[in-house]
């Protein structure tokens, strides 16, 4: 029998094995809604069967996934955060870009360094050059700039921040300080400047 | 493999502490401001600072802030001296063991108006681990207009009832969202403070439930 | 691919929600992978993983002791992909407008975006059952034998669908070199 092992194959399946980071508040969705079956049914046999009688997800699963969809939809217009899980198989680039997902939050032990990596995504078609400016690495536009995909996409990166809340805005053409538009905004007592807020969760 | 979770976590803690403690002395950083008068003056004051006893790293990055946004040096001096003072106050209510995070998001939720006796309280709820997260989601939620006091009751009741991090940073991002389409910040509060606590498990006599995680 | 200790999925199954925990963080990222490359939208690929998960918590009962834990997953995750698939309707394109492309994570940077995006196209127009068995031969590692567990096919028609894909593969990316070497 053939098995494919040619090298253009071969190439082919490394470009769709990079592991994508886990998505901290997909996991706590998850153990919530375990939670709340555990809290409904008093036994597993009783869990059983009902997953046998109706194979697709309970009402109240439903509803909590839908209210945990009403999270990620609010949500989602913030910065993304991703935790890179322990598995040895993730991609070791620092500057991961991903998906717009949602907030902050779950562990996985992350061992490479402090904080929790946490990924920004901004649309500027224009711009010759944007970067992450925050808090979480002194505002300092040289430690965070961010890549884009193609001469269109949107511009991302990857930075790390500790839990809590921190107050970020996009440094643009090395000049120009921009809000997230996709972020809630943060006022700024000291210097009236618009910038953005960053809640990073914990273990 | 539990053993190996918990020891990996403890690794991880102990990373963040170390460089947080580095860090926080940190005055290479200073080569960033390239006006040399509002360096100088950031120099001094994260000189005074030090000789406080509180950590220079927020205050640094409140200079650097004012330098990205093109803000005065005067308007920076000030900064520096408002946060310093918030933080010597957090300092006071958090304990000579805060980290430099809680230190800072204290400072932030006295910013903001959260009462000292709050901040007194949420050590006290939390003696071992760090706020920090705690005391950010208490500022965000004030930040969107719920009033310090209900937000601070809220958040107090939560740790009570070992809500995690997790939902707690959900807690403010939902209302952050609520009062975004136009619902009242205290109304939102309530709903979704209701929505998480009944989400929490009951009192561990029955499970083997998560510890309440830092 | 490492596999989770299995006494952690014996404590998960005999109710530890620590342990149940563990296996959802453990494993999170690589259905996330299979779901993303089987569905082409993240979303999907999110409510996918996720209903495997509670269906795999649900359905622990049925989940003999001293079998391995990761081919049951797969088959739990599988199925749901394919349902999901035969729900959708409505023609999706894999890189949509405002999603970031996956494969910016690829580690080997001489592919570029436009490589990754030529095997999405092609994946998408494969049939389900071949990109099915492509992904979990070549991109989960399975053996062909898991595979036949997840599946429940055949092992030579599993063979012949990864064959199927594979050529469909080679003749597209032959054609992008050859046009990029012009």
């Amino acid at each position: 029998m053939i098995d494919e092992t040619d090298e253009l194959i071969q190439r082919a399946a490394r470009s769709l094995r990079a592991l994508p980071a886990t998505n901290p508040l997909a996991t706590a969705r998850i153990i919530a809604a375990v939670r709340a079956r555990r809290a409904q049914a008093p036994s597993r046999l009783a869990l059983v069967a009902q997953w046998m009688r109706e194979p697709t997800l309970s009402a109240a699963s439903a509803a909590f996934l839908a209210a945990a969809a009403l999270v990620v939809g609010f949500v989602a217009r913030g910065a993304v955060r991703t935790v890179d899980g322990s598995s040895p198989d993730i991609a070791t680039t620092s500057e991961m870009p991903l998906p717009t997902g949602t907030a902050p939050a779950l562990p996985t032990a992350n061992t490479r360094g402090e904080g929790v990596a946490v990924a920004f995504l901004f649309e500027a078609r224009n711009a010759k050059s944007v970067a992450v400016v925050g808090d979480f690495n002194n505002w300092d536009a040289t430690s965070s700039p961010m890549k884009r995909f193609g001469p269109d996409g949107p511009w991302t990166t990857t930075v790390r921040a500790k839990p809590g809340r921190h107050v970020y805005a996009f440094l643009v053409d090395g000049s120009t300080v921009v809000a997230d538009p996709r972020a809630p905004r943060a006022r700024d007592l000291d210097y009236g400047g618009d910038a953005s807020v960053l809640m990073v969760t914990t273990p | 493999m539990t053993s190996f979770r918990r020891l990996t976590f403890a690794v991880v803690l102990l990373a963040v502490a170390t460089a947080a403690r580095a860090a926080a002395q940190d005055y290479s950083r200073l080569a960033l401001i390239r006006d040399d008068v509002t360096r100088n003056v950031v120099r001094g004051l994260l000189g005074g600072a030090f000789s406080r006893g509180v950590p220079i790293d927020p205050l640094m990055a409140k200079a650097l802030e004012g330098v990205a946004k093109k803000a005065s040096t005067t308007a920076i001096r000030d900064a520096m001296n408002a946060l310093e003072k918030r933080m010597r106050k957090a300092q006071d209510l958090l304990g000579k063991d805060a980290s430099v995070d809680e230190l800072a998001a204290g400072a932030d939720a006295l910013s903001v108006g959260v009462s000292e006796k709050t901040l007194t309280r949420m050590r006290r709820a939390a003696p071992r681990r760090s706020i920090a997260l705690e005391l950010g989601v208490l500022t965000e939620l004030v930040a969107r207009g719920v009033g310090p006091s209900k937000a601070s009751e809220m958040v107090l009741s939560l740790m009570a009832r070992n809500a995690t991090g997790v939902q707690l940073t959900a807690l403010s991002n939902d209302v952050q969202g609520d009062v975004a389409a136009g619902l009242n910040p205290e109304v939102a509060l309530t709903l979704r403070g209701k929505g998480i606590m009944s989400l929490l498990p009951p009192p561990p006599s029955t499970n083997t439930l998560q510890p309440r995680p830092k | 691919m490492s596999e989770i200790d299995p006494a952690v999925a014996l404590r998960a199954k005999r109710g530890d929600e620590q342990a149940f925990i563990e296996i959802v963080q453990f494993y999170y990222p690589r259905c996330l992978r299979f779901a993303r490359n089987m569905l082409g939208s993240d979303q999907d690929a999110e409510e996918a993983v996720q209903d495997a998960f509670v269906r795999v918590h649900d359905s622990f009962g049925r989940f003999r002791e001293d079998a391995r834990f990761d081919p049951w997953l797969f088959r739990i995750l599988a199925n749901r992909c394919r349902t999901l698939l035969a729900r959708s309707r409505r023609h999706r394109s894999l890189i949509e407008y405002g999603e970031v492309p996956l494969s910016a994570a690829a580690p080997a940077e001489d592919f570029g975006a436009d490589w990754a995006e030529e095997v999405r196209m092609v994946l998408e127009t494969l049939p389900a059952e071949q990109r099915e068995a492509f992904l979990l031969r070549h991109v989960e590692d399975l053996s062909y034998e898991d595979i036949a567990a997840v599946t429940g096919v055949g092992l030579s028609a599993l063979r012949m669908r990864v064959k199927r894909a594979c050529d469909a593969l080679r003749a597209r990316l032959t054609e992008v070199e050859q046009q990029n070497d012009r």
